[in-house]
């Protein structure tokens, strides 16, 4: 029993102190971010356990899912983040249901490493775009810098963003730069490294003019 | 505050807002439909507006209400009340210390910054309706960016006045795909739709569908090269603070004919006649 105790201890996955405020600061950081695509926040919260493999979800992206998901969605979570510690979180906080299907899902949880521009998740109809899956991806790397313009609605000119080099990051930005060809369907993305958080909707350009 | 959960609707209704306007933002000028909860208040008294502001409002924030610019007038009171009874924030009648503007039918005249968040109530969201009744085929339309049909009813204007006499709720497009309804502001209001650097959100109770358009977004509104946009102009300037670069009503003073024009953004005049005094 105590033994019990002890590992549900260090293993716990944090909620919200104060749900109403705390989840209302969160989500203004999050349409923050999302409106002014490529912009850098860090959501003050506590961070999810280290416990291999899910530790790599990380504060913010965590803490996007406990601001937006409840009885009423449906995740998708990726092989390579997939723990009974995350599945067990995930409902206990917020009740969402847990899918398979990634057309089904509102929001899937992924990570550079297990992005796959084949997986079949929702971009929406034409009558109904807004009905498409938006992803939560662990990045390497969040900063404003490197090649990668990202221009359109929220961006007074331009700005840059840099996810990272690894071939799955490579795929993130060729999936969201070829968003503007099936406009107003596509995928929105909010991306996390550790407590960092940016968001690039669909009406974000993604120009990635490579240096050589 | 006892008895209601902080700005009134529950967490559950307000995370269904959230995600919504996450894809409002994600897709500008889009109308996204949702989960719109009673209001303690009519609808056409601001019921998708106040929505939106209580989903957004944190306790920190400071709010500002406006009815047609004014922030004295029966349904900004009545709105900055409800806030302040059932979220206990503070409230502003000054432009630039506002956070969130919840605002009736105008955009302040005093430019807004990055990080402002304006809240449009919005009476009929579709600007296609008194075209095409069918929801079915409005959406539709608006998926094949069938717009044609808009610009025959501002044709028909000019055909008929000589001139495009629509004069508030005039078509936009946004970021060059979705034409959206602005909510019903002047048209004078129109030109800081485009490129403004705070957050606009657009909220309709009684029709259940939000729209937003994110800070520095093209926004034109619909005209043709012979006819271009104009917006109103008048002979007069401000009775009161003299300006000749704002909105002005027309208000009657007597039943001799006396009238005056003021300008419809009280903040704006008063801080106008403050500084020259």
């Amino acid at each position: 029993m105590t033994v019990k105790t002890e590992m549900t201890k260090d293993l716990v996955w944090p909620g919200l102190a104060d749900p109403a405020h705390d989840s209302q600061r969160l989500f203004r950081q999050i349409l923050g971010a999302m409106s002014e695509p490529g912009t850098l926040t860090t959501l003050a919260l506590p961070a999810p356990p280290q416990a291999a493999p899910s530790d790599a979800l990380g504060a913010a992206l965590w803490g996007a899912v406990l601001t937006l998901c409840d009885l009423e969605t449906r995740v998708w979570i990726a092989a390579d983040l997939d723990s009974p510690a995350l599945r067990q979180a995930l409902t206990f906080h917020t009740g969402a249901r847990i899918t398979d299907d990634p057309v089904s899902a509102d929001f899937a949880l992924l990570t550079h490493e297990s992005f796959d521009p084949q997986t079949p998740f929702a971009l929406g109809s034409d009558t109904y775009p807004d009905r498409a899956t938006t992803l939560l991806v662990v990045v390497e790397r969040l900063a404003n810098a490197g090649p990668s313009m990202l221009s359109g609605p929220g961006i007074e000119t331009t700005r840059a963003l840099d996810i990272g080099d690894s071939p799955g990051c490579r795929a993130l930005k060729d999936r969201l730069a070829a968003n503007r060809a099936s406009f107003p369907r596509g995928l929105d993305m909010i991306f996390g490294c550790g407590a960092q958080l940016a968001a690039v909707p669909r009406s974000t350009r993604v120009d990635s003019r490579e240096v050589n | 505050m006892d008895g209601y959960n902080f700005a009134y609707l529950d967490e559950q209704t307000k995370r269904m807002i959230h995600r919504a306007l996450l894809k409002a933002v994600a897709i500008p000028g889009y109308q996204v439909p949702f989960g719109g909860r009673e209001m303690p208040m009519p609808y056409g008294w601001g019921t998708g507006g106040v929505q939106l502001t209580a989903s957004i409002l944190g306790a920190d924030d400071i709010l500002k209400v406006i009815d047609q610019g004014a922030d004295d007038t029966t349904n900004a009171v009545s709105i900055r009340h409800f806030f302040q009874r059932v979220a206990g924030v503070e409230t502003t009648t000054a432009t630039t210390a506002a956070d969130v503007i919840q605002t009736r039918h105008r955009i302040p005249e005093t430019p807004l910054r990055a990080g402002q968040i304006l809240v449009f109530q919005v009476p009929i969201p579709e600007p296609l309706r008194f075209i095409e009744p069918s929801e079915q085929e409005t959406r539709l339309m608006h998926a094949l960016e069938e717009y044609g049909v808009m610009h025959v009813k501002l044709y028909e204007d000019i055909a008929r006045y000589g001139h495009i006499a629509t004069t508030y709720a005039y078509p936009v497009k946004v970021d060059g795909r979705y034409v959206m309804d602005p909510s019903p502001i002047p048209k004078f209001d129109n030109p800081k739709l485009d490129g403004n650097p705070a957050l606009m959100l657009f909220g309709a109770g009684r029709e259940k569908r939000l729209y937003a358009i994110p800070p520095y977004t093209p926004v034109e509104s619909l005209d043709f090269e012979d006819h271009p946009f104009e917006i109103q102009r008048w002979e007069h300037s401000c009775a009161l603070c003299g300006s000749d670069r704002s909105y002005l009503d027309e208000v009657i003073t007597d039943d001799k004919g006396g009238r005056m024009f003021v300008c419809s953004d009280t903040d704006y005049c008063q801080t106008r006649r403050g500084d020259v005094a």
